[in-house]
């Protein structure tokens, strides 16, 4: 199912959060929402699950406004997997799994055949199906992780919610999560903090900044040494990964952007310039932190001032 | 795959026993090496183990005491009284029917409900510490009652508790329990939150006010025996329980029962955070008003007629938590089963403790229940 955001705004305690917020997660496709902290990523996507409501705009799922739908009937269609890692409080796997059905059911009723069977099925697509019996408290990171897309799965979602599903986890973990959620072939919305995993595993990314959205595309659109310095605030080379041929964000990590320039002491002189990043480098350089970004809205996508719009940055369909 | 299969069919060979039955798994699923759960008691035998032991328990409690009576005697007085036939002659009838049997059942209701509210105070507030009184009702109730017996003796009402002036003090701790309900109702919901921490410090807040005007009617009072009887009534008592006494708290918890029992799933949901019950279709501030409305009002009935009695409420779900796991649906009535055996047999000690004096029940549980908690937060800390 396709699920549309349409000049969506979230205010919390009277503070605007997201501001006019357009985009498109095509049915099957996977939509990577990036953006420094406090973009605003996880409160887009919890008015998506329906955590937060939007002060305007709106969530269209397959067309249909999700303020019609019940919290109940838009959980069968939308699974989220949202930030929060739960309590102790003698669950076990199972159990946290099974709560995946709870929008299916009504009070009293009891778990079916058919239940267990999903949650049966949802285990073991996530590789968990030899532990129905531990503690939910007692698991690692990533078999957490696992288990709480389990519930996400045992929802039977057309639209999977992530809000950075990969956190605390080691690299092989991330990328057994990440490589779950491409097998999956659902329309998928992700929160990722990892550049390089959010250029790898998604089809399209939105990147927002302030609130607002500054660029859409495939990632090797989007992802650019100059949006980088500009919304990240880093010094950055793109290059092309050896292995996959995925954008590869090489990152300066001894000086952010508009550090001291060579020849102030400092504790390493950058680099000058050499090929791309290099050159990124030395424009960034000129930008006094913190960045400002103005933004200028065309037509219903917002690119910042002085980024050179990708030309197939998405024209939002809005019907 | 094929232990998913094994465990599906293992579940539903089981017979309906009432609560769901898929904790009966293969053991060995926990994994080589692993520590599983150890749950070793399924939830329809416990039911009805915990059914068996409250049926002793109240058989004990209404045998023992000053004067002791035969269970077989116990048992034919009952049976005289629910078959029809005329009360058994002399004081058995009196000691039996009259006195002990309206206090054994009270004190199962009381636990029952203390149990349930305990349960479902703590998904309320995502804290398996919160007890019952956390939410600052008890003291509500605490200052109605209190309020009564020292301003109203002034008035001429005399302190026979099971009396009229009993009655009054018992609607009075209801009504001073709802109102400390409305105004941690109105601090919690500003902001539209009624967030876990906002219901928590509203709560506290709320309490501690109102226990600081309490305390200050106490000191007020120069009589020796009302302070007594306000200390006693403080710590929570069932003496003087009666018949009449019984139907209130005993449709509350019934009712409060079922409007949990609905919402279990809503509640487990909730434990995972309110994010993760939102994902889930669970509307969560509609949720946590209801809960906060059934428990309160269950807290005011339950305080009304036994005082503040402490640590069962705080217990009990973490004994049935160990027992059956911590989904609601299980949860709640085994929750309430277990509160129902352990008042009784703590009202029982409190009466018998002391040759011609009654400890307060609130005592007799602080002292088991102190160190029941201990253990258990050591127990935690130990396997984190």
């Amino acid at each position: 199912m396709r699920i549309a955001v349409e000049d969506l705004s979230v205010s919390l305690a009277g503070r605007t959060v997201v501001a006019g917020v357009h985009l498109v997660a095509k049915e099957g496709e996977i939509a990577g929402l990036v953006g420094p902290n406090g973009s605003g990523k996880s409160s887009l996507l919890r008015t998506v699950y329906r955590h937060l409501r939007p002060s305007a705009g709106r969530v269209l799922l397959a067309g249909r406004e999700l303020s019609e739908l019940s919290p109940a009937q838009s959980a069968r269609h939308i699974g989220a997997l949202p930030q929060e890692r739960g309590g102790d409080f003698e669950l076990t796997v199972r159990e946290v799994v099974a709560m995946g059905r709870t929008p299916y059911k009504r009070a009293f009723a009891k778990d079916d055949a058919e239940d267990h069977r999903l949650v049966a099925e949802a285990l073991t697509r996530v590789g968990m199906a030899h532990a129905p019996d531990r503690g939910f408290a007692q698991l690692s990171g990533g078999e957490r992780q696992r288990v709480l897309l389990a519930r996400a799965l045992a929802q039977q979602p057309d639209v999977l919610v992530l809000d950075e599903p990969t956190n605390h986890l080691d690299v092989r973990h991330q990328v057994e999560l990440l490589a779950l959620l491409r097998e999956q072939r659902r329309t998928t919305l992700v929160a990722l903090h990892d550049l390089n995993a959010a250029a790898s595993v998604c089809d399209r990314l939105h990147v927002l900044h302030r609130g607002t959205l500054v660029a859409s595309g495939e990632p090797r659109e989007v992802l650019t040494a100059e949006l980088l310095a500009e919304v990240f605030g880093v010094r950055a080379a793109v290059i092309e990964h050896p292995l996959t041929g995925d954008p590869l964000i090489a990152f300066d990590h001894r000086a952010p952007v508009g550090a001291p320039d060579p020849g102030v002491p400092g504790p390493v002189a950058p680099p000058s310039g050499r090929g791309a990043g290099g050159a990124a480098g030395t424009r960034a350089g000129v930008i006094a932190p913190p960045p400002v970004v103005p933004v200028t809205e065309v037509t219903g996508v917002t690119v910042p001032a002085g980024l050179p719009a990708p030309a197939s940055v998405e024209r939002q369909e809005v019907s | 795959m094929a232990r998913a299969a094994t465990t599906t069919d293992a579940t539903e060979a089981v017979p309906d026993t009432g609560t769901d039955a898929y904790t009966d798994a293969d053991p060995a699923a926990a994994g080589p090496g692993r520590r599983g759960r150890g749950r070793a008691l399924r939830p329809g035998p416990l039911a009805a183990l915990l059914t068996a032991a409250l049926l002793v328990a109240l058989t004990a409690a209404v045998s023992l005491g000053s004067v002791d009576i035969p269970p077989g005697e116990v048992w034919s007085v009952v049976g005289r009284r629910l078959t029809g036939q005329h009360p058994a002659p002399g004081t058995r009838d009196l000691i039996v029917w009259q006195l002990r049997v309206p206090r054994a059942l009270l004190a199962a209701a009381v636990g029952a409900g203390l149990g349930l509210v305990g349960t479902a105070v703590q998904a309320l507030v995502r804290n398996p510490l919160a007890d019952p009184y956390l939410l600052g009702i008890s003291s509500g109730a605490s200052l109605g009652a209190v309020g009564v017996i020292v301003l109203g003796t002034g008035m001429g009402l005399s302190l026979t508790v099971g009396g009229i002036a009993g009655l009054t003090v018992s609607v009075a701790a209801f009504l001073g329990a709802l109102a400390a309900f409305s105004l941690v109702w109105l601090l919690a919901r500003r902001g539209g939150g009624f967030s876990p921490l906002r219901l928590v410090l509203a709560g506290i807040g709320i309490g501690q006010f109102l226990t600081g005007l309490t305390s200050y009617l106490v000191l007020q009072t120069g009589d020796e025996q009302q302070t007594r009887g306000v200390l006693f009534w403080l710590m929570g008592s069932l003496s003087g329980a009666t018949w009449g006494q019984l139907a209130v708290p005993a449709a509350a918890v019934v009712l409060g029962l079922v409007l949990l029992q609905g919402r279990a799933r809503g509640l487990n949901a909730m434990l995972m955070g309110d994010e993760t019950a939102a994902g889930l279709g669970v509307d969560v501030v509609r949720l946590r008003r209801e809960i906060f409305a059934v428990t309160s009002v269950l807290t005011g009935v339950l305080v009304a007629v036994s005082g503040a009695i402490g640590f069962v409420g705080l217990m009990v779900p973490h004994v049935c938590r160990l027992l059956v796991g911590g989904d609601h649906r299980r949860l709640l009535p085994l929750s309430a089963l277990t509160g129902a055996v352990l008042l009784v047999v703590v009202d029982l000690i409190a009466r018998v403790a002391l040759d011609g004096q009654e400890v307060p029940i609130g005592v007799v549980t602080a002292l088991l229940g102190a160190p029941t908690l201990l253990y258990l937060l050591d127990r935690r800390l130990e396997r984190n």
